[in-house]
Formats: structure tokens, sequence, C-alpha cells
């Protein structure tokens, strides 16, 4: 096995729900060695949704360790219970951050205030910690303690308002979408710049993510529309302001897509050749030289027909055929994919070997999502099942905070380890 | 100056609209970022929206101005032999480079991974492409779209009756740009801790693979496949105070059935105040108002029968709710919700983002020169690290550095 890029690091992951485990997720994907610190008295809220898995006689599991939900995120962590209400237990939190190179939350400045956890107080114990936390908001100014997750920080970031279709309201996108990859992606990234400083300087730092910022600098086009030119955009579905055609053609319904039988194919024409092609390739090559579709202007100022007519020429078509024509010509196509499709049926997704699946001693046979990035000389890897909740108490606070056995059973007999 | 986390490091970019803004991060991070672009600039240079008055030039465009901050600009023709010669010589001093065009590009002129590592072995060479290097997709055409489709999120977004909808702001790009610093990053580590470099593969379509929610595991425990739901999302049903609510002068999301926030009754305890509860403090929705929360949500997912009792009900609740916040702006139903701990959320413009109490409060924007003149306000760094901050200095002019980053390979 080649080497983890990351071995030899531990995280103290403080951190609850999406973004900040699915950060800690990917430092354990690429070989730090990360502890979540949990409590049964408030267990992570993912802990306890769907999906659950299912026993053979088609019920669904129950208890703190089969959401599909939490696991995915969690992979092999190790889980230390602890109770931050009481000062021994932050204690123990300070000697375990001792250990760490990294510490990791996700908390409400609320929170963090009331476990003693602030920058000022973990950095007094271990002045090379570097010290990541990404609350809603930030850690300063009159809405720090504003709550919300993924979904609520959808509308107030602007996504809401510049996605989906014109006369809609403006419902969202159906899921917690930037705790996936936008937050988590930039805490790892601010993480790893703050490692080779302390590399060479030997200084730690703190880190703040308030996830309000992360997002809306991923929105900031249209935010400078606004500061620059004065205007304020709004939403315009599947349309692109620079290519045309560009949206989602629904096809033959495909039976065997359990669920949702409608198929969506997206093209995106780039320029006129790409039209050109696309309409070809769809066995319309007359529409490329009409005029009211040859030029980009054009497009645009007949894109309802446009789109009418690209939709007629699809609708009895599979999408799968018609995604294969449009690419053999070189024209940017695919299908709109739900699970069973990304799990199953894509080809490229499972040569590629996305999906890694691993045993966990609770909820069976589980997939998880790999790494999202490829390193050739040091790949990561799912690196084996998320914990039961506390399953690694006595391992972390006996091998890596040195507590001895008499210490971890007065802690536990306190209620401390709970 | 502060210190710099990513001093002394120079990439080499050949990118465009995938990986544009991992160049971005780290140029705001400290690295030199060198970006090379054909003669008349990429697809990005000549995307709209431009600044107003000067639509078409490739200096003006505000999709590129975001991507490229802090980077500097070589116009290099990699269609001619010199241009490749000197693209190699300036691709050798790099630690990193970064690229986003069609798999086999690069490699057939000359700066691909095989031929620059066997020169220099301690190169980080990060690829960022719609759908990876390898596999039976590798060399299909991509645009941000065919990313948002492929890797199954467009799927979950819109209504039932329209089509899928693709999220805003090319974030097929954005998390393939994301994901590729990471790597890219962990690369650069390895390279300075053992003086081995390593090609970094992204592909759109595995970045985005995460922001499936629970749509995968619901597929790989439970057979089943999730759909797009209007503003459902998770709910099995429709419930009070889930979803968007007009106000006097735009929207509102509500989510306060969702953990963390307090519970309705707290809701109806403000609607009270302000003599608007309706029916909601008589029976049977005062035993509803107190009975919905998280725990009985999750029963209720598990056994959508057991919302029988309640259904009916629910209209009632829900327009009572929805009459309230219609009596007042979306900023008061926010900002007052909030302050009682309800978790609202406000459907921002990009109008109501410049003038967000918490980003003016925290003074997020940064004003910066503009590539045609002047200065221009523009949104700040997505992280503050206390020691390296990032800073954001202006984008460059097309071909801007050619001479004088030219001058230093002679």
């Amino acid at each position: 096995m080649p080497k983890k890029p990351l071995e030899g690091l531990r995280v103290a992951d403080f951190s609850w729900y999406g973004a900040g485990p699915i950060a800690g997720n990917t430092l354990s994907q690429f070989g730090a060695e990360v502890v979540r610190v949990e409590s049964e008295t408030r267990p992570d809220g993912l802990r306890r949704v769907h999906p659950f898995a299912m026993n053979p006689d088609g019920t669904f599991k129950s208890g703190y360790n089969v959401s599909g939900y939490f696991n995915n995120f969690n992979t092999g962590k190790l889980s230390l219970q602890l109770n931050l209400n009481v000062p021994k237990g932050q204690e123990v939190a300070y000697r375990l951050i001792e250990k760490c190179d990294i510490f990791l939350t996700n908390f409400t400045p609320r929170v963090i205030d009331k476990w003693n956890l602030r920058y000022e107080q973990i950095s007094a114990r271990n002045p090379r910690i570097i010290a990541a936390y990404a609350p809603m908001q930030g850690l300063t100014g009159p809405h720090r303690d504003f709550l919300g997750f993924g979904a609520v920080l959808t509308p107030v970031t602007g996504i809401s308002h510049m996605s989906g279709f014109p006369n809609r309201p403006p419902i969202g996108v159906g899921t917690n979408y930037p705790d996936y990859v936008i937050n988590p992606g930039h805490t790892v990234t601010a993480i790893l710049a703050a490692l080779r400083y302390r590399n060479r300087t030997g200084k730690g730092q703190l880190i703040e993510l308030p996830q309000l910022e992360s997002v809306v600098n991923t929105l900031g086009t249209a935010v400078l529309e606004y500061l620059v030119n004065g205007e304020n955009p709004s939403r315009m579905g599947n349309r692109s302001l620079n290519y045309s055609p560009h949206g989602a053609f629904r096809c033959a319904d495909d039976p065997e897509s359990v669920g949702s039988v409608d198929r969506w194919v997206v093209i995106a024409c780039r320029d006129d050749r790409e039209w050109a092609a696309a309409a070809a390739a769809l066995g319309h090559p007359e529409a490329a030289t009409d005029p009211k579709f040859a030029t980009f202007d054009a497009r645009k100022a007949n894109e309802d027909e446009l789109e009418a007519l690209i939709g007629s020429w699809v609708r009895d078509r599979k999408a799968e055929d018609v995604a294969a024509a449009l690419q053999a010509a070189g024209v940017p196509a695919g299908v709109v994919q739900n699970a069973q499709d990304l799990l199953e049926r894509d080809p490229h997704m499972r040569a590629r070997g996305y999906y890694q699946y691993v045993e966990h001693p609770e909820a069976g046979r589980e997939a998880h999502d790999g790494p999202a990035f490829r390193l050739s000389a040091t790949p990561g890897s799912v690196p084996g099942p998320a914990p039961l909740l506390g399953e690694h108490t006595m391992d972390v606070c006996e091998r890596i905070i040195g507590l001895s056995m008499d210490e971890v059973a007065d802690l536990l007999a306190e209620g401390v380890l709970v | 100056m502060p210190d710099r986390a990513l001093d002394g490091i120079r990439v080499v970019e050949f990118a465009d609209e995938t990986a544009a803004y991992c160049g971005r991060l780290l140029a705001d991070l400290g690295a030199e970022v060198i970006k090379v672009e054909p003669p008349g600039g990429g697809r990005l240079r000549h995307a709209r929206p431009f600044v107003k008055g000067h639509e078409g030039d490739p200096n003006a465009s505000l999709a590129f101005w975001v991507h490229n901050t802090s980077k500097k600009s070589v116009v290099l023709d990699l269609e001619t032999d010199e241009g490749r010669a000197l693209a190699r010589r300036l691709a050798l001093t790099a630690d990193i480079v970064l690229e986003d065009n069609p798999v086999g590009f690069l490699a057939e002129r000359g700066l691909g991974y095989e031929t620059l590592r066997a020169e220099k072995p301690t190169i980080v060479y990060t690829s960022v492409t719609g759908f990876g290097q390898d596999g039976p997709h590798a060399g299909w055409a991509y645009s941000d779209i065919v990313g948002q489709a492929m890797g199954g999120i467009m799927t979950l977004a819109g209504e039932p009756a329209d089509p899928p909808n693709m999220i805003y702001g090319r974030q097929a790009d954005i998390s393939a740009s994301i994901q590729a610093a990471q790597g890219t990053l962990m690369a650069l580590l390895h390279a300075e801790a053992t003086g081995e470099g390593q090609l970094v593969d992204v592909s759109a379509q595995e970045a985005l693979s995460m922001a499936q929610e629970t749509a995968m595991q619901t597929w790989d425990f439970q057979k089943r496949n999730r759909v797009r739901t209007g503003e459902l999302g998770m709910l099995p049903i429709p419930l009070p105070a889930t979803g968007v609510a007009k106000c006097t002068d735009g929207y509102v999301s509500l989510y306060i059935l969702a953990p963390a926030g307090k519970d309705l009754p707290a809701l109806v305890d403000w609607m009270r105040e302000k003599g608007l509860q309706g029916p909601l403090d008589d029976e049977p929705y005062r035993t509803i108002v107190n009975q919905l929360n998280m725990a009985w949500l999750t029963q209720l997912m598990s056994n959508p029968a057991a919302a029988a009792d309640v259904l009916p009900h629910i209209p009632v609740i829900t327009k009572t709710i929805l009459d309230f916040f219609a009596t007042m702006s979306a900023r008061e139903a926010y900002e007052e919700g909030q302050q009682r701990q309800l978790l609202i959320g406000i459907v921002s413009t990009p109008k109501d983002i410049a003038e967000n109490t918490q980003l003016r409060a925290r003074d997020w924007f940064v004003r910066i020169e503009s590539p045609l003149g002047g200065t221009v306000e523009f949104p700040g760094p997505p992280y503050r690290l206390s020691e390296t901050p990032a800073v954001i200095a202006r984008p460059p002019r097309l071909g801007e550095h050619t001479d004088a980053i030219l001058a230093q390979l002679r």
C-alpha cells in the first residue's frame, strides 16, 4: 500500500452534521487519524435520520449506528464519547487537543463559548494547533449566533434566488447543497495551507470559515453584477447567458429507473459549431442554418421555440442514446442521472471505481463516496466504516490521551465519558 | 504584507472555466499563479456578464474576474512550435501545473504530465476535467451543466412538473476546482516532504457526487431513488413552517421543524404577540403545534401512515403561518425570527448580499483595483487565516505579464 499523504497527522473533530464532519472525512481518507468527539446526551442528528440500513425482512434497522447519512461522512474515524458540559470533560478535550495537529468544529460560537473551546483557550494548551472553526456566519458580528445548516444557507447566500425557473418561487435546490462540497472543501483547503505554513515556521493558526462567506464567494459573478453594474440579476432556469441551447430536455421514460421514470438529457452548445454538430447528430441539420437559430443572438431571441424544437426531436428517444450521439459529435451532453445510475448503471463511474464498499458492523455492507480527487502516488481511500457511537472511547483515552485505566474508570463513573 | 501560506510556490495554469477557481484559491493564498492564455483569451474572457459599457472586452468579464484574482497572464499560442516550446520551458519552472483541457490536449503539445515529470520529478500536475483522465467517458465533451446532470444533483432539484434544475454559479466547475485545490495542496505537501511529485486527477462528475446528499445511500440501502420534490427536500409531505414564505418585499425560507432551532410553539408565541395566531391556540391545532417536531418527523418518515390524523389539519396551520409572514418584510422575518432561534433564512438577492448586515459588519467585501482602471468592491475570500490570510488582488489583463515572464525564460 502506498503511503497516504496525511499519515502522522491527528485531528480532533468536534463537528457535527454535514459540513464539519465531511472535512474530517477527507482528512481521514488521506491518512490522518481523526477523533470524532460525540456525546450520547446530544448525538449528531445525522445518526438519527434516514436513510437507515435495512434488515433482511424489509424493516429498517434502528439505533445510532445505521444511518447511511452519518456513516458516509465519518469513514475510518474514532469515536470518543465526551460530555463537554462539565469541566472535567473540557479538560479531557484539552488533553486530546494537546495530542492533535488539527482542531475542527462547525458549532456556533455560542456553543464554543459554553464548552470553553475558543481559539485562545485551546492554543494556550497547544500553540501548534491548526484550529478550524466553521460556524454559519462567523465568530463575530451581529448575526454570529444565527442558526442554520446547508438548506438555510441556500436562500441566505443567494443560491435559491439565482437557481430554478423564473416562474417559480425560490424553492432552493432540494438538498443542503453547500454542506457537501463547498464548505468542507474550503475548510480542508485552508487547513492544508496552514499545514504548509506550520511546516515552514512551526506556527499554528486560527482558521475561520464562516459558511456564509464561503458560499457567497462561489456566487461572485452575481454579486459583482450588483457591486459593479448596479444590476440585481435573477434566476433563469437552465439557460445560460453565454451558451444556447443550454438546458434539460425530456426523453423517453425509463421504466427501469426506480421511482423516477422520467428521463432527461442536458445539452450545452458553446458556439455555432457545436450547435450545428448537435442539430446534425439529432438528424436535423437544416435547423442549424435556419435564420431563427443560426447565430447565438438568434437562438437567444427564439429560445422558447428552439427548446420546443429540440424537445420534439428527443422526446421519444432513449436519453443515453441521445447523449451518446451528441458526444460522438463533440457536443457537451449527458443524462440527468439518479443514484441508481451513479451506483449501478453508469459504466464510467464503475470503471473508475469511485464508490467504495466497506462492511459496517451494524449497517452491513455500505457504499461510500470515495476520494473526490485522485493522487497518483499517494491515493486516498475509504479507510474503514464509520465508528459506532463511543466505540473508541477507551482507546482514545488510553492510547492517545494517555489516561490511566483508573483515571478512565473514574471519568466513566462520574459521567464524563458519555 | 502578511505572511503567505503558499509563499515561493509557482503555479503555471492552462485553465479556462473548470479549473480557474482552483488557481484563484492558490493565488489568493500567496502562490504565484501564471495563467497561460491563448491569443484572444479563452471562453471565460468572453463570458457575460461584462462591466456595463465594456461588452465583449476580454478584460471586462465579471465571470472571468471572480475566478482569476491575484494571477498573472501570459499569452502563448500552443498551436505554434514557438508557443509550445515557451510554454514547456515555463511549465518546467513551476511547482504545480494546473489544467482543465480535454484529455490528451496538452500531451499532444508536449505539455503532458509524463513529459514534464520526466524532466522534473517533483512536479505536481493537476488535471481537472469533466470525467477524469481514464474510463469510457474520459474523452466526453464537458460543460458545467453536464457535470451537474451526470453527477446526480440536478435530479434532486426543482419541481416535479418542471425539468430538473441546474444550480446557479457553475457549481460543477466550482466543485471540481475546490476538490482540485485540496488534492493539489496534499500533493504539494507530499512533494515538499519527499521530493516526489504526482498527478492529481479530478473529475467534475465525481467532484459533485457527495452533493447528492442521501440519494446514494438511499439507493444503496433501500433501492429507492430520491427525486426532485420542489421545496420539500427530504420531507415526505408538506408541513407547516417548512418551505418558502412570501413577505411584503421578498421571500424567506422556513425550516422550523428541522433540528437545531426552536420548535413551532416558539413561532406561535411570536404570532400571538402580534395578535396573528389565528386558531392555533385552539384544538385540535394546539396539540398538533406541540407535536410537530423532529422526533415526530423521523417517526413519520419510517411510517407515513402515522400522519393520517394530523394531515387534514395541516392546511389551516400552514395558511395561518404564511399569512403571518405576509405581514412583514423578508429582512424582519429573518432577523427577528433568528433572534428567537427560529430557523429562518432570507432569500437574498445579489443586492441583499451586498447589503447583508453581517457581511458588512465583518468588513467582508474588499476593494481592489479594476483591470479597467479605478477600483471596484469585490466579494471577499471564503476563509480567514489568522497568520496567512487570503489576499485578493486584481485579475490580470489579457497578456499583461507576457513580456516580463518570457524575459525570465531567456
